[in-house]
């Protein structure tokens, strides 16, 4: 691993069936299988806990399987809003040594302004991101392109780190110094 | 060294990832608003349909320019959107004269826990299914039901949402589009919401009090609901039944509204709506239909989009169960229709 994943994004390819996809094998080297699945499991409750992941049916024996969503905004000079959301679906199986995991199903929703002012899904049912948009919205739709690898490469990196950890170890929060006025 | 670049990489990651947590916490200020502009002709070649905003006859005008601020800081949050154009003052509320602007939402929040929130402000009404803004209307036009009910409502409110598909709003309001309420804070409001199936909401609402000069109390029930049906059709009904105690009239109505989209920038829909005026002793007028007569619409809109730009051409007909618009001579008729464009720009 190295810092390049922050600098260029690896982009989004399409899978055998037309559809976008971020897949990955990654080899661990001496890493049990029970260790692997541990690690996805604590990695995978933590996001359920923290409501970045909804965990699904298990997709095959092993295959754990979990939708989420990447919120995605529009910033400019002055301008800082949510635009939509991208949902998709998380895939991720381990084996002796080595483990591979895969977002697809990505799908867009645009987000409109309600009467309180707030940014609300205009939609329940997203668009296909591998849709390819009409000229009209063709800027709007690789933006939102954009903005979606980002979030995957993102998430694989935090993936990728949460298994290589043996176990999560909270930082340790340093004793803030009191001064004593009783003693001088 | 290898574990020293992992452990590096750990811990940026877990950097980032607490970090986007507190991102989360502390959302930036949200900067949004939109502007919009019609042209509107009918055929009558006079002002005939009591539509809200889009009232000017064969003119290039004006809506509005609204202008939205919104912070997130922890479980606290505050929205203050300002409007400045006839949209937004005449046309909804408050006299242009002495008013240069219109607040449209202007309201503080606090999250006591992920399912209990009080909200106390000046805000957006909770009835109805349009609003004054013409980002969240697919029509350009307004519908009876939107102009005679409230548009905004000043007050202090809790929700509690009991799970995801329900929740309960319980709230103590001015009278109707209001800054201050000179008889007291005089009306009681709920807001049950609840979303059967996935892409399916529906709010029942009711807001009763009596208003200053009123006659009588005044209460209105108000069903709101929406259906995604599929990616591309969208269903909506509105329906609401208002009455003023002591013979004070009111009005009741639906409307049901069809929408498809053909691509993400190309949509049309159908609004049909009808609408009556109560016929009470001391009943009046609701935009034009007087009491114990009543109005049915149908309006046909496109909305095509290209970026933060919505095209909206429109075009509606009216008719009414007595003569309640006019012709080009002046002579009273009993139908009505126009055609619009307008241009909407949200930001």
């Amino acid at each position: 691993m190295t810092m390049t994943v922050f600098a260029q994004d690896k982009p989004l390819s399409l899978d055998e069936n037309g559809k976008l996809i971020y897949y990955e094998v990654v080899e661990a080297k001496g890493g049990a299988i029970d260790a692997l699945k541990q690690r996805l499991d604590v990695f995978l409750k933590a996001q359920v806990k923290a409501k970045t992941l909804k965990i699904k049916s298990k997709a095959g024996d092993s295959i754990q399987q979990a939708g989420g969503k990447f919120a995605i905004r529009k910033t400019g000079l002055v301008l800082s809003r949510p635009s939509g959301e991208v949902l998709y679906h998380f895939y991720a199986e381990v084996r002796e040594g080595k483990y591979r995991f895969w977002l697809t199903d990505f799908s867009f929703i645009p987000y409109e302004r309600d009467r309180y002012g707030n940014f609300v899904p205009s939609t329940s049912i997203g668009v296909p991101l591998e849709r390819k948009p009409g000229k009209l919205n063709a800027g709007d739709w690789d933006a939102y392109v954009k903005a979606a690898t980002k979030d995957v490469n993102a998430f694989a990196v935090v993936f990728k780190a949460a298994m290589q950890q043996s176990s999560l170890v909270p930082p340790v929060s340093k004793a803030v110094p009191v001064i004593s006025t009783k003693k001088w | 060294m290898k574990l020293k670049s992992a452990l590096t990489i750990a811990a940026m990651s877990l950097a980032s990832a607490s970090f986007a947590q507190e991102a989360a916490k502390v959302a930036p200020l949200e900067i949004s608003g939109s502007v919009d502009t019609y042209f509107k002709y009918d055929f009558a070649k006079v002002p005939n349909i009591a539509t809200s905003f889009a009232s000017d006859q064969n003119s290039i005008s004006i809506g509005m320019i609204d202008l939205a601020l919104k912070k997130t800081t922890g479980k606290a949050s505050f929205v203050g959107e300002l409007s400045f154009g006839p949209r937004g003052q005449a046309g909804s509320l408050l006299s242009e004269n002495g008013e240069s602007f219109h607040i449209q939402n202007l309201y503080a929040s606090y999250a006591f826990t992920d399912k209990f929130t009080m909200t106390a402000g000046f805000m957006g009404t909770f009835i109805g299914y349009e609003v004054i803004s013409p980002v969240a209307n697919f029509n350009y036009s307004t519908s009876y039901l939107f102009s005679a009910g409230p548009f905004q409502n000043a007050g202090i409110k809790g929700t509690y949402a009991f799970t995801d598909k329900v929740s309960l709003m319980v709230g103590l309001f001015d009278d109707w589009n209001v800054y201050t309420d000179v008889n007291g804070v005089s009306h009681v409001g709920a807001q049950l919401t609840v979303s059967p199936v996935e892409g399916w909401t529906a709010y029942l609402n009711v807001l009763s009090g009596k208003s200053a000069g009123a006659v009588g109390v005044g209460t209105i029930m108000d069903l709101t609901t929406s259906y995604q049906v599929t990616e591309k059709v969208k269903v909506g009904l509105n329906a609401a039944d208002y009455t003023i105690g002591n013979d004070g009239g009111g009005y009741s109505g639906a409307a049901l509204y069809l929408q498809n989209a053909f691509s993400p920038a190309v949509s049309l829909g159908i609004r049909g709506e009808y609408f009556s005026t109560k016929d009470k002793m001391n009943g009046a007028a609701n935009l034009n239909v007087v009491p114990g007569e009543s109005v049915t619409a149908v309006t046909l809109s496109a909305n095509i989009k290209s970026g933060g730009l919505t095209f909206i051409p429109e075009v509606r007909f009216d008719n009414g169960s007595a003569d309640m618009f006019v012709k080009s001579s002046l002579l009273p008729t009993k139908s009505a229709s126009q055609f619009s464009l307008a241009l909407v720009y949200a930001f």
